[in-house]
């Protein structure tokens, strides 16, 4: 305080020492408070709207959502030895099980039993896949064959809408007679992780679109991560600071900004193009709806990404670090693989992952190469025709029928599972790869 | 003694920063039974000349270097000497310290490790402890060699950088200010090292402290805003300087 005061008169001789108490600086400081509590708030305002939207988000999806990992059951009596059945029993433990069973008329004799349980129109109360849960209770224990029983199968898309409280009065009125019966009931029902897409929603499931997102993130980062890392590598530490780098610096700042549409389009003129090269006609280099060509698209999308934020992290390492090593007569590239690389990983890896996290969410570059087909088998490889987690739910909020409503809820939630879990991975590697100084 | 052939001579040597010239026709000799020391006022081209003599000036992007320097009778600028190579023959330590961000061991290990100088992982420790005992810090960090190089103190962190430097065994050790961060108990290890591998290495030494410039070094070069000043046996340097500028500085009439 004294020395604050002693510096300022030498340098304004005439001037009066300050006066901390007139009613102008009482006014400045009450100012001063208003601005910092006026900012406080407004501070504590943006986190609150923030939490509050992804609470809704949340909640919503989850309210939704949790019905789509449930299943509505009916109780069907069902009477074997009276359906006139043909099975020929030492079929049932080969591998023609299925086809024995089909040709034996399975489907039918379910159908015949809803209708003659529930009356006419029965049948529109079990799902049209209901017929397999039986087959599949058939093939655990072959003797419900000779006997009457009553098996729990799907329950239809109506009996399910009705069972919330949708539809016309004679199916609510008929679904609330057996629901006070005890026949039909809810019941977690895992299948929605194990199948594929249907056309009905009762059956559809999100595996096919989980496997296939997991195709092609790891076709991506195949292919960006190390392709990105490198360039990186090579622009911080080999090349020449010259006109011809600038440029290409640019060109990766401008990539890493371009809409994710364009890169679409990219990959469909490249990978699934078709060129005539010397009157040869070349192409398409990679089949359609793969996820091959979806991860390699994507990748290309996410790698200025993964540039920018390495190059960022490779020029944060001290330089007294290169020296150091250099001065022992290390080679740049061991400088760079033994010192700037494990340094700089923290920063890649959270870069990467920021570009991954952008991939897994990126429907409109996948719709253009074709990932929007109707995928009933999960694929078995690269090259087999696949879908992906957020252009699965596109297709399904699109969908007239009510049943698919809490589906998409449910493959929204599947997708932010996905997402966490990578983050958690990225924090994981993040903290494992800390260099503490 | 004089006449052996020099270690490494330096021959109307500038290095310009961009248009800036730093160092300024320097010529000097640097024999390997001799300490060399550098001194002059800060920001006159004292480690820009020394980093020209292992290049690793040519890390800095703008940095030229001009006129000669052998190394051996050999041009050490000229394309067929290996940078890596002259690097492990020439060290340095460096004006702050700089240890890795590993353990102590590794510190010093790397050199080794990287130019297969040990042969198994006994000879690898025996090199590291002969190089920590040299430099004075074996006590301090014998029982705590896994522990991080950054995790020591500032001259414990300048000592470990020279263990560093000499466990590769170089034939020209280049020391910038080496003991400016350290006590004088420190700085007396640092001293004494620096007899002990007198003989066995060529060493220069930069320093600000003019009584160290006079213990350890029998040579000295005075620099002044890039130019050598004056060169010549640390005896005569400090009881009889031929030039005003170098008896000004000696004597701190110069900042
Ligand atoms: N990387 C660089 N780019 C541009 N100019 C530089 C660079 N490094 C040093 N210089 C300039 O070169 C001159 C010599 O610097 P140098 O570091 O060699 O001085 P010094 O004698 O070692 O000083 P000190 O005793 O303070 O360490 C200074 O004027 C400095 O500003
Ligand atoms: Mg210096």
């Amino acid at each position: 305080m004294n020395n604050a005061r002693a510096t300022q008169s030498t340098q304004a001789q005439e001037r009066a020492p300050t006066d901390w108490k007139t009613v102008a600086m009482q006014r400045r400081i009450r100012k001063r408070y208003r601005a910092e509590r006026r900012f406080r708030f407004f501070g504590i305002a943006a986190v609150v709207l923030s939490a509050a939207f992804l609470a809704f988000l949340l909640v919503t999806m989850v309210a939704q959502g949790w019905r789509g990992f449930t299943r509505t059951e009916i109780m069907l009596p069902i009477d074997f030895p009276a359906s006139g059945m043909m099975v020929e029993r030492a079929q049932l433990d080969t591998a023609g099980a299925d086809l024995a069973l089909a040709g034996a008329g399975l489907e039918n004799a379910v159908k015949s039993a809803a209708a003659a349980a529930f009356g006419p129109g029965g049948e529109s109360y079990i799902s049209d896949n209901a017929w397999v849960s039986v087959r599949k209770a058939i093939k655990h224990d072959a003797s419900v064959l000779d006997r009457k029983t009553q098996m729990r199968v799907p329950a239809s898309s109506e009996v399910d809408q009705a069972m919330a409280g949708r539809g016309t009065s004679e199916i609510l009125a008929a679904v609330a007679k057996l629901k006070n019966a005890g026949l039909v009931s809810r019941h977690l029902n895992l299948d929605f992780l194990k199948v594929s897409d249907s056309t009905d929603p009762v059956a559809v499931g999100i595996w096919g679109a989980l496997k296939g997102s997991l195709l092609t993130m790891f076709v991506t980062f195949l292919i960006a991560f190390p392709v990105g890392v490198l360039s990186a590598i090579y622009l911080e530490e080999y090349a020449p600071r010259n006109r011809w780098t600038d440029l290409i610096e640019v060109s990766i700042n401008n990539l890493a900004a371009v809409p994710s549409i364009i890169f679409g389009l990219l990959g469909l003129a490249v990978f699934l193009g078709s060129w005539s090269l010397f009157g040869y006609r070349v192409g398409p280099l990679l089949p359609r709806s793969a996820a091959l060509v979806g991860g390699l698209t994507l990748a290309l999308m996410i790698m200025p990404v993964i540039v920018i934020a390495s190059r960022n992290a490779i020029k944060a390492v001290p330089p007294s670090i290169r020296d150091a090593a250099l001065g022992i007569g290390a080679s740049p590239i061991q400088v760079v693989f033994h010192h700037v690389l494990p340094l700089a990983m923290p920063g890649i890896l959270t870069g990467t992952i920021i570009g991954m996290a952008r991939a897994l969410g990126e429907t409109a570059p996948l719709l253009l190469i074709g990932m929007r087909a109707f995928i009933v088998t999960p694929p078995g490889g690269l090259t087999d025709p696949a879908t992906v987690l957020p252009v699965q739910i596109f297709l399904w909020s699109d969908e007239v029928s009510r049943g698919f409503v809490e589906k998409t809820s449910a493959a929204i939630i599947v997708l932010l599972v996905f997402l966490l879990a990578m983050n958690g991975l990225a924090i994981y590697l993040r903290n494992k790869f800390e260099t503490r100084w | 003694m004089t006449d052996a052939p020099h270690k490494m001579t330096a021959r109307d040597v500038s290095v310009f920063y961009g248009e800036k010239q730093a160092v300024k026709n320097v010529s000097i000799d640097i024999d390997m039974d001799r300490v060399t020391a550098f001194i002059g006022p800060s920001g006159c081209g004292k480690s820009t000349f020394l980093r020209t003599l292992n290049r690793m000036n040519d890390t800095i992007g703008n940095a030229r270097v001009e006129g000669q320097i052998t190394l051996d009778g050999e041009d050490i600028y000229s394309s067929g000497m290996d940078v890596v190579q002259l690097r492990a023959r020439v060290g340095m330590v460096f004006q702050k310290p700089n240890p890795f961000p590993k353990s102590i061991f590794e510190n010093v290990a790397y050199g080794p490790r990287i130019h297969g100088l040990a042969n198994s992982k006994a000879d690898l420790e025996e090199i590291v402890a002969r190089s920590l005992r040299r430099a004075g810090l074996w006590e301090e960090v014998k029982d705590r060699l896994n522990d991080s190089g950054t995790a020591l103190s500032g001259g414990q962190q300048q000592r470990l950088c020279i263990a560093r430097a000499i466990a590769v065994d170089p034939e020209v050790i280049l020391m910038d200010e080496p003991a400016s961060a350290l006590d004088p108990i420190a700085t007396a290890k640092i001293e004494e090292l620096i007899h002990e591998l007198r003989g066995r290495y060529a060493i220069v030494i930069v320093t600000h402290n003019m009584q160290q410039a006079a213990r350890v070094s029998q040579r000295t070069a005075f620099f002044h805003l890039g130019n050598l000043v004056e060169y010549g046996d640390t005896d005569n340097i400090f009881t009889a300087p031929r030039e005003e500028r170098t008896k000004d500085y000696i004597t701190g009439r110069y900042g």
